[in-house]
């Protein structure tokens, strides 16, 4: 068995509608170990929401294969797709809108459970308390419904519910995104938390570098359905080697340090029609020329 | 005060009608801007920040209302000023860009309508000038073929587009001050960093600018002075490179700990406890004390006034100078 726990293989989604046909993502292979935890970063429109919903087989591919744990997930079906829903749970942007709405925040953590018919329904509450307890919610949480707490807790309940089932792959598509500067460092120090006790394996994905960088072993930068560079997270962000990764760097603007000047000549996605990844360290792959390639670093 | 202040906010009070009371949005807010000035106005959801600044506009839903203070602009206080006498200075002197140009902008009229109508109806040029100068405001925004896009309608731009659009219209009036909130956070890094380019240069004109805004490294970049509400309330003010270099308010630093930079893969990070405080449910004394690792059960409870901690700067914190 190998420990790629998700596998995509020159993975495209097109979306056809009235005003032609939108390549979402476009020939994208990538790899979740387990373990670990991939960040995907990218601007809006770069296709990494995209590719999360293809991994979560709530879309279609429309060219490529996503394997998840050996098998193609376009054979799974039936007993075995409710199998694999088991296995993989995701968190999204808007916890207010993933929770429903009428039930209370540990009927909303033990619905999984239920449906799953993993335990009845007693024990069901039960491990539906240690999970929010888990989550860093006091007790008295459990029989609240949603529109009473903060949005950070909302989010919290989110991923309590997300872990009922145990699953070995999380997909976070901007879980801090829609909240406060200190509740994102909270649920952030959550994540890193359950990543180390349980051993979690996630896919994360933000449009913010410095929260990827935080969190993910493994980087992949997307830009218009294409990972321009994927690597180790120290190897990329300390040596982005595609000018859209430094690109992207520049335009951040740090708190402490100072902001880097943008680059005069700005990179168009055009420039990389035709040009293929090529390896430029350790398991760090850029899609740069050949001739970009310095010798020092072959 | 120096003859340079275009703008001096006194003790401001905004208070809103709910279900359950009288709800002070902000309670007590105090600062000046200078021409050529850009100040920040910080804090997370519910501070109070973006009410504080649209209230001196008169940009307030019915339920608000000012019920202290005062705002002066160019000698008249703003606040109780007739609607009248508002309309000159709304949009003339006072420009003001928002978060989301689609809310802004009417989704049903072009681009050159809605730049004409505001350069004509501020009496700033005639009938005939409009078009030529607007073409010329988009072209200074950065927006590629101003006269091919001018006839075109907002949602028919990029969000980016759209944002300059706002800022050409804007700045088109020459305005003395603009109110900016949260300009930047609906669009993506690149497009922050040229939007805020754009304010830039509109700053070095000698406009006057409040940029409100949660994003720390946006109000470092581009901000003179901080001022960091929390629950309705200023809790520190002063100059912006002295706030990122050592907050003085618990609740700036923790702010700050929590703000995660490029680079900081192995900083631990500082998290602030529990969540913003609901306005409505304020304590008493500090409203931070529920969250602060410093509260001290006596001195907290009581009502914490701006002190000087050092020239130019102030906490609300009576522990503040132990960390100056």
């Amino acid at each position: 068995m190998s420990d790629a726990l998700v596998r995509l293989n020159g993975v495209s989604k097109v979306f056809r509608g009235r005003g032609g046909a939108v390549t979402a993502v476009d020939d994208v292979d990538l790899e979740v170990r387990r373990g670990e935890t991939v960040g995907l970063v990218g601007e809006s429109g770069s296709g990494k929401s995209t590719v999360a919903r293809l991994v979560m087989g709530l879309q279609p591919v429309s060219a490529g294969t996503v394997e998840f744990d050996g098998c193609p997930m376009t054979s799974i079906k039936g007993r075995q797709a409710a199998s694999f829903r088991r296995r993989a749970q995701m968190i999204f942007q808007n916890p207010f809108g993933s929770l429903l709405p009428h039930f209370t925040a540990a009927a909303n953590v033990a619905e999984p459970l239920r449906l799953h018919r993993v335990v009845d329904a007693a024990a069901g509450q039960v491990r539906a308390r240690e999970l929010l307890e888990l989550v860093g919610l006091p007790p008295r949480s459990a029989e609240l419904y949603p529109h009473q707490f903060s949005g950070g807790q909302q989010q919290r309940i989110a991923i309590a519910r997300a872990l009922a089932l145990e699953p070995e792959l999380l997909v976070c598509d901007e879980p801090t995104s829609a909240l406060d500067v200190s509740v994102q460092a909270q649920i952030l120090s959550l994540l890193e938390r359950l990543k180390d006790e349980l051993g979690l394996t996630m896919l994360f994905i933000s449009h913010h570098l410095g929260v990827v960088e935080k969190l993910a072993d493994t980087v992949a930068v997307m830009s218009r359905g294409r990972i321009v560079e994927q690597g180790p997270a120290e190897a990329l962000f300390e040596q982005p080697r595609h000018p859209y990764t430094r690109q992207l760097l520049a335009a951040v603007l740090p708190v402490r340090g100072e902001p880097v000047p943008l680059p005069e000549d700005p990179w168009r996605p055009e420039d990389d029609d035709g040009v293929r990844m090529i390896e430029v360290g350790p398991g760090h792959r850029a899609r740069i020329g050949a001739a970009e390639q310095p010798q020092a670093v072959r | 005060m120096t003859a340079d202040v275009l703008l001096d906010v006194q003790e401001l009070q905004v208070q809103f009608r709910t279900e359950r009371g009288m709800v002070r949005a902000v309670d007590g807010l105090s600062y000046s801007v200078a021409r050529g000035e850009a100040v920040a106005v910080v804090g997370e959801s519910g501070s109070g920040k973006s009410v504080g600044a649209r209230s001196l506009l008169g940009l307030l839903p019915k339920t608000a209302s000012i019920t202290g203070g005062q705002a002066i602009f160019d000698g008249n206080d703003l606040v109780g000023m007739p609607e009248r006498a508002m309309r000159a200075i709304r949009g003339r002197r006072i420009g003001m860009v928002f978060q989301n140009a689609m809310e802004a902008m009417s989704p049903t009229i072009t681009l050159e309508r809605q730049l004409t109508e505001h350069l004509i109806w501020h009496g700033v040029c005639s009938k005939a000038e409009a078009r030529e100068r607007a073409i010329r405001a988009l072209g200074e925004v950065g927006i590629p073929e101003p006269e091919r896009r001018i006839r075109m309608y907002p949602f028919q731009l990029s969000g980016g587009m759209r944002q300059r659009a706002m800022i050409a219209m804007a700045t088109a009036i020459e305005p003395d001050l603009l109110i900016a909130d949260e300009p930047t956070t609906a669009v993506d890094v690149t497009v922050q960093r040229q939007i805020l380019e754009l304010l830039k240069a509109q700053k070095e004109r000698g406009t006057g600018i409040i940029m409100i805004t949660h994003d720390l490294g946006v109000a470092r970049f581009f901000c003179d002075t901080a001022v960091v509400m929390y629950a309705g309330q200023v809790v520190e003010r002063g100059p912006m490179a002295e706030f990122i270099e050592c907050p003085a308010h618990p609740y700036a630093r923790g702010l700050l700990g929590s703000t995660i930079d490029v680079g900081d893969r192995h900083r631990k990070l500082s998290v602030i406890p529990g969540s913003p405080v609901d306005v409505a449910n304020r304590p008493s004394g500090c409203p931070f004390r529920t969250r602060c690792a410093l509260a001290d059960a006596d001195r907290c409870t009581h009502a914490q006034s701006l002190e000087s901690v050092s020239p130019g700067r102030v906490a609300a914190c009576w522990r503040s100078h132990d960390h100056v």
